[in-house]
């Protein structure tokens, strides 16, 4: 029997373009990767593809006896914004999440929007597990100590329930979870809490994915995480898109988002507005990748943006690395014919933020905007399919009119964001 | 632990975990006399220091046999009492 189409079924409908009254300005921004905090950091290491990769030594991240030892990124200790007496309460990645948030607070003015109309939804995916498991192994033989705060500090729920103590968001706050695609269903998340006015102001914050040696085993044998063959020359384990490719390299990392209604953003910088977003499950559970997913995420994008792949000048690809991922994807630019648009890879220079990517890599989508410039793809020598127009080793001058963003994650789950020029 | 505990060390504990749990404390003094609720400290602090404290002191008494002390004194004392038995 072959696949279903939407026709054969006795009920169905096909998805509606929703009212598109409530445009969507995105008007503050803050970033945290092994670039730096902040945007200046984060622009300027994109713009140079700065190389940051290195052995990964956080405690807890230790490789099994006679294992090579894992490559990626680290960050350095994010900036004292808590109160010493609440970041010691509050895992890394909550103190990175305070970190990215205050910056894109103060970028986008918040302190002059009521309260009640400000909304968070984090993008998160087992986000304390490093921390946790260290903690199971310090009290595993002397239960009977485990410190009250470990109720509630290893939970999701924990990042938005320390930014919302912390700054005056009282709209609605929630995380939510869709692996790697974490960040990008969060900003989409954040689309809706704004398009339905249930509130004016949504912060879309990708969460650091805090990965534990045990979780970095288990990518590893799971044959998605490269790098195994690179301890000497970590720089040029993360290829996303090259022939080379052999799985992708993580990165720590967190991203903010201020999205706002358009309509009340006039007085506000504005870096670029969201004009579309498709979010479909392609029936997948673990993670294999599925470009007809892919395509019906795209295409659910542009119909809600009102534009086709033609009118869409730079894509900025979920490419990881991995060659299963990365093939796949070059079918979906092959379907929708992208070969127009310039093409390149964040995860390249930052590695993969898991959680935190379709977030950051959103960030880096709108400074490209504004920069009018396109950042390098770093170890890109020779790509799998020469027919697309990459952004090789050096930036290019671009103006982008309609970028198209995508982020897939484990699960089946792909996500793809329209973004105009503001 | 290799000595018999005694009054000023569980008092001398108590007060680091206290420190340790508030860093705003820092450069005040604090005395046997004080209770954590005067100090601000709050209920789950308070667990937290007591808990920290009986690790330190390999002491296993139910946090719910430990209501009722007044100040950090009272306190020591009950863990004094609890943990001979």
């Amino acid at each position: 029997m072959g696949p279903k189409t939407f026709r054969n079924w006795r009920i169905c409908s096909l998805s509606k373009v929703p009212d598109d009254r409530v445009r969507i300005a995105v008007t503050g921004i803050g970033v945290a990767s092994g670039l730096g905090y902040g945007k200046a950091a984060f622009l300027q290491g994109l713009f140079e593809a700065l190389g940051v990769f290195s052995e990964l030594t956080r405690h807890g991240r230790e490789p099994a006896g006679g294992e090579s030892p894992f490559v990626g990124v680290e960050l350095d200790e994010p900036p004292n914004v808590l109160p010493a007496r609440l970041a010691r309460t509050a895992t890394l990645s909550s103190r990175v999440a305070m970190a990215v948030l205050q910056e894109a607070w103060q970028d986008a003015g918040l302190d002059q929007v009521d309260p009640e109309r400000i909304g968070l939804v984090v993008g998160s995916s087992n986000p304390m597990s490093r921390e946790q498991a260290l903690a199971a192994q310090r009290y595993a033989d002397k239960l009977e100590f485990v410190p009250p705060r470990h109720g509630h500090m290893f939970l999701s729920s924990d990042i938005a329930g320390l930014c919302s103590s912390v700054l005056p968001i009282r709209g609605f706050s929630q995380s939510v979870d869709a692996a790697s695609a974490s960040g990008s269903v969060a900003v989409i998340q954040a689309m809706d809490a704004v398009r339905s006015g249930r509130v004016d102001v949504c912060i879309a914050l990708g969460a650091l994915q805090d990965l534990s040696g045990y979780d970095l085993h288990a990518m590893r044998s799971l044959g998605v995480m490269g790098g195994a063959d690179h301890a000497a020359r970590p720089g040029e384990a993360c290829r996303p898109m090259d022939l080379a490719h052999n799985g992708f390299i993580y990165g720590e990392a967190s991203a903010a988002l201020v999205l706002m209604r358009k309509d009340l953003s006039m007085s506000h910088n504005s870096y670029g507005d969201l004009i579309g977003a498709g979010h479909i499950a392609d029936g997948s559970r673990g993670p294999e990748p599925n470009s007809e997913g892919q395509v019906r995420a795209a295409l659910n994008a542009l119909a809600q943006a009102g534009l086709t792949a033609k009118q869409i000048d730079f894509v900025n690809g979920h490419a990881t690395g991995t060659p299963q991922g990365d093939f796949e994807e070059c079918r979906t630019y092959h379907s929708l014919e992208l070969h127009h648009a310039r093409i390149n890879a964040t995860k390249s220079i930052v590695g993969h933020g898991m959680s935190a990517a379709g977030a950051l890599e959103l960030a880096a989508v709108l400074l490209q905007i504004k920069e009018g410039r396109l950042h390098p793809t770093r170890n890109l020598e020779n790509p799998i399919d020469e027919s697309f127009d990459w952004v090789k080793a050096e930036p290019v001058s671009h103006e982008i009119r309609h970028a198209l963003k995508f982020s897939f994650g484990f699960g089946g789950i792909n996500t793809a964001l329209v973004i105009a020029a503001p | 632990m290799g000595s018999p505990l005694d009054n000023t060390e569980i008092i001398n504990i108590l007060i680091e975990e206290i420190r340790e749990t508030v860093p705003e404390l820092e450069g005040q003094p604090i005395s046997a006399s004080d209770s954590m609720v005067d100090l601000g400290v709050n209920s789950i602090e308070r667990s937290e220091v007591i808990l920290a404290a009986m690790e330190r002191l390999d002491l296993k008494i139910p946090m719910v046999q430990l209501h009722g002390p007044k100040n950090i004194q009272e306190l020591a004392d009950l863990l004094l009492v609890k943990s001979a038995g």
